[in-house]
């Protein structure tokens, strides 16, 4: 039986690893916002999404948490009227990438909240260690 | 000279802190996952209570008590601050308060376990 404070360390851990991924996926969002398609009416990039897991862990006998997988948002693209851009299609649309940027940021905001508690989790299992620890020391 | 009890009982009530802690890691780290339900421990005064008398070892042969300790237990639906629409009933500022009741329970108990050791030491120092 592992020790419930390594333990609890691993599993803020692992929330940490999560949240980074989440984080990655939006930056990957944002910075594709207006990216287009190559040719005359083709797809323009489609925004990502991401979805989480828990998945118990034998060794630290706790529900860990993971990136399920990384999806694609099937929701229709934003159509504009641009005639001179490369990517129009003949009548001159041209289409845009489903990424709204205020869900993106409101997404972006969530993710590091939840990794700050995850940090603040692993802060306060140190301190309960090293008072622990301290115990040792002749006072 | 009275047995001392203090001891046993401060580091019983440090394991049952840090098994809480891990759960609410545990929490906190799947706040976002859908269909997560919160977890919580039995309560201390319950764990406490809970001690059934063991069985004595007298004899190499024979196999010790096991001490108490308290498993983790999901928590009911009413004690939760909220349940997401994706099914997620981690609310992670009840977390965050619990966290904090937490560490400062232990750094009482530490103190505690401190300063009786303190006492101790001086009795026997003189």
């Amino acid at each position: 039986m592992v020790d419930p404070l390594s333990a609890s360390m691993k599993i803020a851990a692992s929330g940490l690893h999560a949240q980074s991924q989440r984080m990655r996926v939006v930056s990957e969002n944002i910075a594709n916002a207006d990216s287009t398609g190559k040719t005359a009416g083709s797809d323009p990039y489609r925004r990502k999404t991401v979805t989480f897991e828990n998945e118990f862990n034998r060794a630290a006998n706790a529900d860990l948490v993971r990136v399920k997988d990384v999806g694609k948002d099937d929701s229709a693209f934003r159509i504009e009227y641009e005639p001179g851009n490369p990517a129009a299609d003949v009548d001159g649309y041209v289409k845009k990438p489903n990424v709204n940027i205020l869900i993106e940021m409101a997404d972006m905001r969530e993710t590091s909240r939840s990794y700050e508690a995850n940090l603040k989790m692993m802060t306060q299992t140190r301190s309960m260690v090293m008072r622990t620890i301290d115990l040792l020391r002749n006072s | 000279m009275e047995p001392v009890y203090l001891f046993s009982l401060a580091s019983q009530r440090n394991e049952w802190l840090s098994v809480r802690q891990a759960a609410i890691a545990e929490n906190i780290a799947n706040a976002n996952t859908p269909g997560y339900g919160a977890k919580d421990v039995t309560p201390f005064t319950a764990v406490f209570d809970d001690v059934a008398m063991p069985m004595v070892a007298t004899h190499d042969g024979h196999m010790g008590g096991t001490a108490a300790t308290s498993k983790s237990v999901d928590v009911k639906k009413g004690e939760s601050w909220q349940v997401s629409y994706s099914g997620n009933s981690v609310s992670v500022e009840q977390e965050m308060v619990k966290a904090t009741e937490v560490n400062e329970i232990h750094a009482l108990t530490t103190n505690i376990l401190k300063s009786f050791h303190r006492m101790m030491l001086t009795s026997v120092k003189g």
